[in-house]
């Protein structure tokens, strides 16, 4: 017994190093996941605050910025607005659906969007899987899942909330990928190398589709996101020949460096579709 | 008393510096310069290189587990920084014997610096432990040996970044000339 506890005296550092290292490694293994963002999160309210403050002093130098960047999303939605003013039509996610108005008993209802507006008050290209903080939480109704989008593309998914901030993980992952399609609706995946964050890859689209440089590739209906939404444009395409395959390299429709305000994207329907994939899923494994 | 206070001090200002500005580097446009990896300078090391010789090693442990976890809650990298730097806590005695011509006990009430080093077993003694804890840190942050040369790239784009800044931060804001006992200011 003696020599046991002269032992555990002799090595007791090496143990608790061994000890840390392993709650670290802990730590790190559940969060390499998709699901396992939710152990240490900036979305505290001390971080929180901290970012805030941060980015209140930067925010009055990005303004003329910001400025520009809304006056050109004003002028593509006035666009948009003139362009759909003569026809009764309802663009929706999954279809264009013309409407008679006066069958007043047909109800078409396929998505529900809520936009909420928030403030990106922490940002990060540098790492594997980047992050972003917002400055909304849960008492603003933001929730886990909810898609993030800026004025000119998609950013990423909220992982994270407390009561007044919340951390969004962005499209730059390695571990997230975004359900992806061309423009004549040949879906994929878009991901990210981890590398450059101003370059995403979309694989293993097949060489009989024709792409060429600056094709816009959009988010499908089947991810967090709402459909259509630009995810970035073409300006590389190398061909896989064994595989017979083609790998398209994208620039980002949002500029990650610049990040500055978002909408949060609630989709009302998407807790009846879980539920509806997860009873699927179920009867699949029985 | 005092000297857990003016660590305790140095370890926010480490902290703050670290997150609120060189994290934020790779926002700028300029930070990319042809294609060159984007990668962050990390400076909090720093806070387990200066703790005092005679800091008794489980002290020492944990000091670098709360500074990584602190470190890894800005960064919502859960565990990656603590790892690192529990290891590079870990190894420091083992360095700082196999660099300093005395025995340890004989520095006591000292903090590694400069003065009492000299130049080169400091210069060795920083870019040692810091070169460690990178490697610790991308290697774990990766993932893969699949592309070790943009590994071992951003291991060594960031450790030198890393270590001018640390020398730049001990010129700067500890004490190097004077006589009698090294003073520090945080």
């Amino acid at each position: 017994m003696r020599n046991f506890i002269l032992f555990i005296r002799r090595f007791s550092n090496l143990i608790l190093f061994l000890l840390l290292e392993v709650i670290c490694i802990m730590l790190i293994s559940r969060t390499q996941t998709v699901q396992g963002d939710d152990i240490t999160s900036s979305a505290n309210i001390l971080i929180g605050n901290m970012y805030k403050q941060r980015n209140d002093v930067a925010y009055y130098f990005a303004l003329r910025r910001m400025n520009d960047s809304l006056l050109r999303e004003n002028t593509e939605l006035r666009k948009r607005l003139t362009a759909s003013a003569e026809t009764d039509i309802i663009y929706d996610s999954a279809a264009t659906v013309p409407i008679a108005f006066t069958d007043s008993g047909k109800v078409v209802k396929y998505a529900d969007y809520v936009y909420r507006t928030a403030r990106v008050i922490n940002n990060s290209v540098a790492n594997v899987n980047n992050y972003i903080t917002l400055n909304r939480g849960t008492k603003d109704g933001v929730k886990k899942d909810m898609a993030v989008i800026s004025a000119n593309g998609a950013v990423g998914r909220i992982v994270n909330t407390s009561a007044h901030f919340s951390t969004a993980i962005s499209v730059l992952s390695k571990k997230q990928q975004v359900s992806a399609k061309l423009k004549d609706g040949t879906a994929g995946y878009v991901s990210w190398d981890g590398k450059d964050p101003t370059q995403l890859v979309m694989r293993d689209v097949p060489t009989q589709i024709k792409v060429r440089k600056g094709d816009t590739v959009f988010t499908t209906e089947f991810s967090f996101f709402p459909a259509n939404i630009r995810i970035g444009t073409v300006y590389k395409t190398t061909l896989i020949k064994s595989k017979n395959m083609q790998v398209l390299y994208l620039r980002p429709a949002a500029d990650f460096r610049k990040l500055q305000y978002v909408y949060v994207v609630e989709n009302k329907m998407s807790a009846e579709r879980r539920r509806l994939e997860e009873a699927a899923k179920k009867d699949d494994d029985k | 008393m005092t000297t857990l206070i003016k660590n305790i001090i140095r370890f926010c200002v480490i902290l703050l510096i670290q997150v609120l500005i060189l994290n934020k580097v790779t926002l700028q446009w300029w930070a990319q310069p042809g294609g060159f990896p984007v990668f962050i300078p990390y400076l909090y090391p720093l806070f387990i290189l200066l703790l005092p010789f005679e800091t008794p090693v489980a002290m020492l442990l944990f000091a670098g587990f709360l500074c990584g976890l602190s470190v890894d809650a800005f960064m919502n990298t859960a565990g990656i920084h603590a790892f690192a730097t529990v290891l590079i806590a870990y190894f420091r005695i083992n360095v700082l014997n196999a660099l300093l011509p005395k025995n340890l006990s004989e520095y006591a009430g000292q903090t590694p610096s400069v003065k009492n080093m000299g130049w080169l077993p400091f210069i060795v003694y920083v870019s040692f432990l810091v070169v460690l804890h990178h490697a610790a840190f991308f290697t774990i942050e990766l993932w893969s040996v699949s592309n070790i040369g943009y590994l071992l790239l951003k291991i060594f784009a960031s450790s030198a970044t890393s270590v001018l800044l640390i020398i730049a931060y001990v010129l700067l804001f500890t004490r190097q000339a004077g006589t009698g006992k090294s003073q520090r200011i945080i």
